[in-house]
């Protein structure tokens, strides 16, 4: 029963070449895993987190970017439908324009038209006028000369006979 | 990998019962010359739970397999007046052989004194091995002898170093063997490059992909490291530079604790349940701290800024000095002393069987004493396993912390009394958590 004492516990005596081989064990597992796994694990988990960043942050730009783009589609959509607006009335407003403007022209040339047939109906009127005078004076004096011819014998009937033909005349 | 596993256990299994046929034929020859003597010096016929429970917790030349079989590992001897012997410990045939002087003592070597030169040399038989209690200097000290030729030589264990203090101190020669203890660091270091070698072989193989098989498996743990331990204790500027060592630390330990609980051949061993390997895993951690304490650290640690002249000289300089070695004094005992609890605990519950059994008397009782123990043996297992992780965590975040500490930049210099103050009570929490974990885990 001495081995219960506790100079025989001997786990509690740190054997030299137990602390010895502890070290080299130690200190070859922490070069070799060191270079084998840590580093590599290390600088994989830190590229892999950098990635997941980058997506994040471009994930986050991209739905920016597409909100952005539905933003600009909203207002464009709205801008084209001010602009159709825009053009209709115009037409509109135009056509009416051009409407009134044909009217106005085609009253104004149908006045023109109308005044111009006026003009040269007076015009033939006053040329009618001129030439239906010309030709009364010349059938008068046809007259005259004829009566002249005839009558004129006597001057009573000369003279009875001017004044009926003046009264005539008038 | 499961290819060069397999191959690597064959390879194993293949030399190692090779060797273990040879040798045991050799046993069963010797044990017939030396069957008299043996019983002269008194056989262990008395069931000696402390004897068996106190040798399976130490470290030991050969690895007991089953039965009479033992694994033989390599044994390298220095003894200043004689230089190196090498060979495997199958060659001190468990006792019955003495080589060079060297003798297997309860499957520990040890080495003849005051022994005539020719017995120092050389192959000769060892009759028995006796043990016996004297009173050295007013403390009782276990003698063992061996009987070789009629003659006994008391014979001296391996040089360790305690100083003396707990009775070993340095003797005749130093045992520079690969041990069970040792044999069990090589096959935990070497499953662990095995397993992150594959780990890290993901990454290359899984670059810019989602990690697969063991390395989803590991990874885990990596980054638990990272962010439970590493970066809040180090900090997110240094945390890089050490990562790898608290990796190595929190994992070595873990798998040390891991195979001791293995109860068959490659697992069993106490490793971080000795003193030795505990030591040197503390004092490794506190170097790595203390060399890269920067000027800030020592200067609060050896001459704190704020205080008076008078306080510091006598109070605060010589606490923080024994701070010093306290800190990797405490990992050292807390690791061991949990570790080899936890082993004598289940030793002691096994050898219920053979206590209610009384050897091998009652089997009513050995029977009774059978279900009792697995019962408890399997509570026990339970919290073994939690033990073996929570100590790996508890050694690697106080490594951690040792670190952090000596790496911490100065933040608010100009009230550093007040900074000091803060760092003790920080300290105190976590003592306090960390005792907290300590005792639940016991």
């Amino acid at each position: 029963m001495s081995t219960l004492l506790l100079v025989d516990f001997n786990v509690l005596k740190p054997d030299l070449g137990l602390i010895f081989w502890t070290v080299i064990i130690f200190l070859a597992l922490y070069f070799i895993l060191g270079r084998l796994a840590w580093e590599p694990i290390q600088k994989a988990l830190r590229r892999r987190d950098e990635e997941i960043q980058t997506s994040i942050d471009e994930a986050k730009r991209a739905r920016e970017e597409m909100q952005a783009q539905a933003d600009e589609n909203q207002r464009l959509l709205i801008e084209a439908r001010e602009e159709r607006t825009r053009i209709i009335g115009e037409a509109e407003k135009q056509s009416k324009e051009m409407i009134s403007a044909a009217k106005n022209e085609a009253r104004e040339a149908a006045q023109k038209v109308a005044s111009d047939a006026k003009r040269d109906i007076d015009n033939m009127r006053k040329a009618a006028m001129v030439d239906l005078k010309k030709e009364v004076g010349t059938m008068a004096i046809e007259i005259a000369e004829k009566i002249l011819q005839k009558d004129l014998k006597s001057d009573a009937n000369q003279e009875a006979f001017v004044r009926e033909l003046v009264r005539d005349l008038n | 990998m499961t290819l060069t596993v397999r191959l690597v256990f064959l390879l194993t299994f293949c030399f190692g019962f090779g060797t273990v046929d040879a040798q045991s034929v050799n046993d069963h020859g010797s044990a017939a010359d030396h069957h008299s003597p043996e019983i002269e010096c008194g056989s262990h016929d008395e069931y000696d739970p402390a004897g068996v429970i106190l040798h399976h917790i130490a470290d030991a030349n050969e690895f007991h397999v089953v039965g009479d079989f033992t694994f033989p590992l390599p044994v390298i001897l220095y003894a200043p007046d004689h230089g190196f012997t090498f060979g495997l410990s199958s060659m001190f045939h468990h006792g019955q052989t003495a080589v060079d002087g060297y003798v297997m003592n309860h499957g520990r070597i040890n080495r003849l004194t005051d022994a005539p030169a020719d017995l120092m040399e050389g192959h000769h038989v060892v009759e028995c091995i006796a043990h016996s209690s004297t009173e050295i200097d007013g403390k009782t000290r276990d003698v063992y002898s061996a009987l070789i030729d009629g003659e006994r030589y008391t014979l001296d264990a391996p040089s360790v170093g305690d100083g003396g203090l707990l009775g070993g101190g340095i003797t005749s020669f130093y045992d520079l063997s690969i041990t069970k203890n040792v044999f069990t660091m090589l096959l935990a270091a070497v499953l662990l490059i095995l397993l992150w070698w594959r780990v890290a072989r993901g990454y290359k193989k899984n670059a810019g992909k989602a990690p697969s098989g063991i390395q989803s498996l590991m990874e885990p743990f990596f980054v638990f490291l990272r962010d439970e331990i590493t970066i809040p204790m180090i900090g997110e500027k240094h945390y890089e530079r050490f990562q790898p060592f608290i990796m190595t630390i929190f994992f070595f330990v873990l798998f040390a604790n891991l195979l001791g609980l293995v109860p068959i051949f490659p697992g069993s061993a106490n490793v971080t349940g000795n003193l030795a390997v505990t030591m040197a895993l503390a004092v490794i951690a506190a170097i790595v701290a203390y060399v890269h304490g920067n000027r800030h650290y020592w200067e609060h640690t050896l001459w704190m800024p704020g205080v008076p002249a008078l306080i510091k000289v006598f109070i605060l300089t010589p606490v923080e000095i024994l701070g010093l070695v306290i800190k990797p004094f405490s990992l050292m005992v807390r690791l061991f002393a949990n570790i080899t609890a936890g082993h004598i605990i289940i030793l002691s519950l096994i050898s219920l069987i053979f206590i209610f059994g009384n050897n091998g008397e009652s089997v009513i009782g050995a029977g009774a004493g059978a279900v009792v123990a697995v019962a408890f043996t399997l509570f026990m297992n339970c919290i073994e396993l939690l033990v073996a992780f929570v100590q790996a965590f508890i050694f690697a975040i106080l490594s951690a912390s040792y670190i952090g500490a000596a790496v911490e930049d100065a933040h608010h210099h100009d009230e550093a009394g007040h900074h000091g103050e803060e760092k003790v009570a920080e300290g105190g929490v976590m003592g306090g958590a960390v005792t907290g974990m300590h005792t639940a885990a016991d």
